[in-house]
């Protein structure tokens, strides 16, 4: 059974790249390897390239990277050495919540708080600090461009890196950081020499997961981008990233059309970028983890015989320990010590003030975040037909006729039956195929299916949007935009991420209670479901939930499977409404009563991710103590 | 050194009261006890490291030539007061090179000649110079069990500390890596102040001038390690030392 689950993992992966490369067969071999290369995209023409969209994908994602990681790192350090400790729970808390927003939600703040601020204050500033030469031009992109992106990303993926990073600071074993602090170093110093050293590994996996999820996003940079498909020409050109053109057509677009195709050979290539960029970060991190098991993370390569050690080696003195004069060092370092330590501290200092603003910057777009969203959804969640009621025509009220605000009923029963239908699927086979893993996986395969599940939390999940309608399509193309094809498609989002933590909860069960239960007499599956399980409950249910609030907070998926609805559920084979589809319809309509349920539905989405992640959370107290060394 | 009155706590739990007693200079002072009896924690008081443990909190005075470390800067008194852990840990990222002059350049020496001349002599002091002469660049993680020790007690010493701290130094190490460093203790004592905190009595009355002996955060009992373990004054010391309990 557990077995089965776990080639499952590999069937899911063989099928989505399968069906991708078939589906994108025509494009492939039409237009072969200048594609990569091609700056048009002109339907009536059927000339199709991929040019723009990918230099526009790497240039936001990189320039994201380059902003992100030192923010996120002094961030991590912070959180790690510097802070006192009563901080460092709630201010981790606060960090990692900012990570769980979902990505239309950033995207809903970025267009009302970014988007407005950059064409009025930022990019004219810019402009003329630096006299409008290349490459910042005066700018006619009213704020939507690449710049923009470029900072939406950067607040989405400083989270992900900052929590990799501190959580591979914190593998570091306390002992390197006391030993430099027993030499004389400062805290900074033992930072430096003791704990970013041996965690380095940690850290680039980090910052390489951040670079795939800044390389996957979609919907928030769909939103502030501009969706202009030309090779850029300044930081304020508008563009299109590969997942926001995929997005932005792929509804658009009759299947077996040259165009559709050339849209999955898209999606191919940032499936090739994304898993690539996974592989390396996972393998790092899967090396990182088990040299911090052994004790001493990060061995470093052994060198090669050097001049010291030969030069050193014929000038050894002859007497060994004799002690003598004092060496010359010590009186001149006796002489210098004081002022030499004032400028220590003074380093030391300022990498405190520093770390404080990396927090401040991280964790002032969250608080931005709940504020926008409260202002503008607001009046809308506080009538109660709002959540009971269909959307409502689009209308704007004038002197004549008022509007009705409708609701958002269909949205949130719609979330709802397709994230039961997703949790039906991927609960047990996620369950499964962690439990074959941890449990029974000491050999290759099972080595392979925890990596590749590893990889697969990865991969953008507007790859597993398109996968999942090409698989309908195939199958059942009359659904294949419905329920079902929703609750797949979020059934796909959620068994990597149940897998693993799955295999990650057992693991921490520790072996003795394994042996102990054995000793006793137990049969080993029934070691496994009573004993493994039992005590891994806390850690399991935390792991759903994770699983399932990454569902929730979706865009991409829903939007090209779910379909969309204004009225309530019918059937499994039907469109279907969903939250965040109808967020990222609905937010900038033309009509007020709409944008203003939009609102509402962003305001709802995001007290709920709130609420799971502080369920999920108490689930973690609950079930392990802190421990507390001497 | 002279503690005087110290406590510590961490968080609201108190793990040593009261201690005062006098570390005397140029010898070996051992600490025995049974676990969680507050001995490492007292020795982490000494070189003020206790106070970087998350929610720990010190009172007392420590004096060192009749210095109270407590008013002084915290760095500067480290750099006093070198210490050296339970378990072997050289800085992985570190070659054996790096290990020792890591001190030696905290404190700001960077003459190529003077940094090579304290790490070959640390290394002497140490005992592992002839062991790893040949390969100075090689990762100080890549050394066995004992030799990493005394990789630690290099780069503690390079600095030229006045005490050395050491933490059941050998309590990860085979008997015979146990041996080398017993013996490089005896040979230290002649240079620096050692205190040593030792769960193996029988270390303790090999390598000690005078022992300590510590129940439940309180000293209970301080003289010459012949005293303490063959006419204690109190008979919890004696019916520790005779393996009564812990």
């Amino acid at each position: 059974m557990a077995g089965l689950a776990a080639l499952g993992i590999l069937v899911l992966l063989a099928l989505l790249t399968g069906f991708l490369v078939e589906s994108a067969w025509p494009s492939l071999t039409h237009f072969g390897i200048g594609f990569l290369f091609g700056t048009v995209w002109d339907e009536p023409h059927n000339v199709f390239g991929a040019g723009p969209a990918i230099v526009d994908t790497i240039l936001t994602s990189l320039f994201a990277l380059l902003l992100a990681v030192p923010i996120a790192l002094g961030v991590a350090i912070f959180l790690t050495q510097i802070a006192p400790a009563w901080l460092r729970r709630p201010l981790t808390y606060v960090v990692d919540l900012s990570a769980a927003i979902p990505s239309v939600v950033y995207g809903f703040w970025a267009f009302f708080v970014i988007v407005p601020l950059m064409n009025s204050t930022i990019e004219p500033g810019l402009t003329s600090l630096t006299g409008g030469r290349w490459p910042f031009p005066p700018s006619g992109s009213l704020g939507y461009d690449l710049l923009t992106a470029t900072l939406v990303l950067t607040v989405m993926i400083l989270p992900t890196i900052a929590a990799i990073s501190r959580e591979s600071m914190l593998a570091v074993p306390r002992i390197y950081r006391e030993s430099a602090l027993s030499l004389g170093a400062t805290r900074w110093e033992a930072t430096r020499m003791a704990v970013l050293g041996p965690a380095r590994t940690g850290i680039v996996a980090g910052i390489m997961l951040g670079l795939g999820r800044a390389l996957g996003e979609t919907i928030a940079v769909t939103m502030v981008i501009g969706n202009v498909y030309i090779l850029p020409g300044t930081i304020f050109s508008p563009g299109a990233t590969l997942a926001s053109w995929i997005v932005n057509n792929f509804s658009e677009l009759t299947p077996a059309s040259l165009a559709y195709q050339a849209l999955l050979e898209m999606a191919l290539i940032l499936l090739a970028i994304t898993v690539l960029v996974n592989v390396v970060a996972r393998g790092l991190l899967w090396r990182f983890g088990s040299a911090t098991e052994g004790g001493s993370p990060d061995r470093p390569r052994r060198h090669r015989r050097s001049r010291r050690s030969l030069v050193l080696a014929a000038t050894s003195p002859a007497e060994p320990g004799t002690g003598g004069e004092p060496p010359a060092w010590r009186a001149r370092v006796a002489a210098g010590v004081r002022s030499r330590l004032v400028r220590r501290r003074g380093v030391q200092w300022t990498v405190v003030g520093l770390t404080v603003l990396c927090l401040v910057i991280a964790i002032a777009p969250l608080a931005s975040v709940i504020l926008t969203l409260a202002r503008l959804g607001g009046p809308a969640v506080v009538q109660p037909s709002f959540y009971t009621s269909l959307p409502p025509l689009g209308c704007n009220p004038n002197p004549f006729t008022t509007c009705s605000l409708g609701g958002i009923g269909p949205a949130i029963q719609g979330t709802f039956i397709m994230l039961g239908l997703g949790a039906l699927i991927a609960v047990p086979m996620g369950l499964l195929a962690g439990i074959y893993v941890a449990e029974y996986g000491r050999n290759s395969f099972g080595k392979l299916v925890g990596f590749l599940a590893d990889v697969m939390t990865g991969i953008p999940t507007i790859i597993l949007g398109v996968f999942v309608f090409v698989l309908f399509i195939y199958f059942d193309h009359n659904a294949a935009l419905s329920a079902l094809s929703g609750g797949v498609a979020l059934s796909v989002i959620m068994i990597p991420i149940v897998t693993r933590a799955t295999i990650e909860a057992l693991r921490s069960v520790p072996t003795g209670v394994r042996e102990s239960a054995t000793a006793l007499g137990f049969p080993r599956h029934r070691v496994t479901v009573r004993v493994v399980l039992g005590s891994a409950r806390s850690a399991l249910v935390t792991g759903i939930l994770l699983a399932a609030s990454r569902a929730l907070g979706d865009t991409a998926a829903l939007l090209l499977t779910a379909g969309g609805s204004s009225f309530w559920f019918s059937s499994l084979n039907t469109q279907t409404a969903a939250l965040t589809p109808f967020i990222f319809a609905n937010f900038a309509s033309s009509y007020q009563n709409l944008r203003t349920d939009a609102y509402g539905a962003a305001l709802v989405l995001l007290a709920m991710m709130l609420g799971i992640s502080l369920v999920a959370r108490l689930a973690v107290r609950s079930g392990a103590a802190a421990p507390e060394g001497e | 050194m002279e503690a005087t009155g110290v406590n510590a706590w961490y968080g609201r739990r108190q793990a040593l009261y009261d201690i005062s007693l006098a570390i005397p200079e140029g010898s070996v002072t051992a600490i025995i006890g049974p676990s969680g009896c507050g001995k490492s924690t007292f020795l982490r008081c000494l070189n003020r490291l206790h106070e970087e443990t998350p929610g720990a909190r010190v009172s007392g005075s420590i004096l060192l030539d009749g210095e109270d470390l407590g008013k002084k800067d915290a760095v500067s008194v480290r750099f006093r007061v070198g210490m050296v852990f339970q378990r072997p840990s050289p800085f992985p990222n570190m070659s054996v090179f790096e290990n020792v002059a890591a001190g030696l350049r905290l404190l700001g020496v960077r003459h190529r000649a003077e940094l090579d001349q304290g790490v070959v002599e640390a290394l002497e002091l140490a005992g592992l110079w002839d062991e790893v002469k040949d390969d100075l660049d090689a990762p100080g993680t890549g050394l066995s069990g004992g030799q990493q020790q005394r990789l630690c007690i290099a780069r503690a010493l390079a600095v030229q500390p006045e005490v050395l701290l050491m933490d059941e130094p050998c309590s990860a190490l085979d008997p015979i890596a146990t041996n080398k460093i017993e013996a490089l203790l005896q040979h230290l004592k002649t240079r620096y102040t050692v205190v040593i905190v030792t769960h193996n009595l029988a270390q303790a009355v090999r390598v000690s001038d005078t022992t300590a002996f510590f129940y439940l955060g309180k000293l209970v009992e301080m003289d010459r390690t012949e005293k303490i373990f063959h006419a204690p004054r109190e008979k919890l010391t004696e019916n520790y030392v005779t393996g009564r309990f812990g």
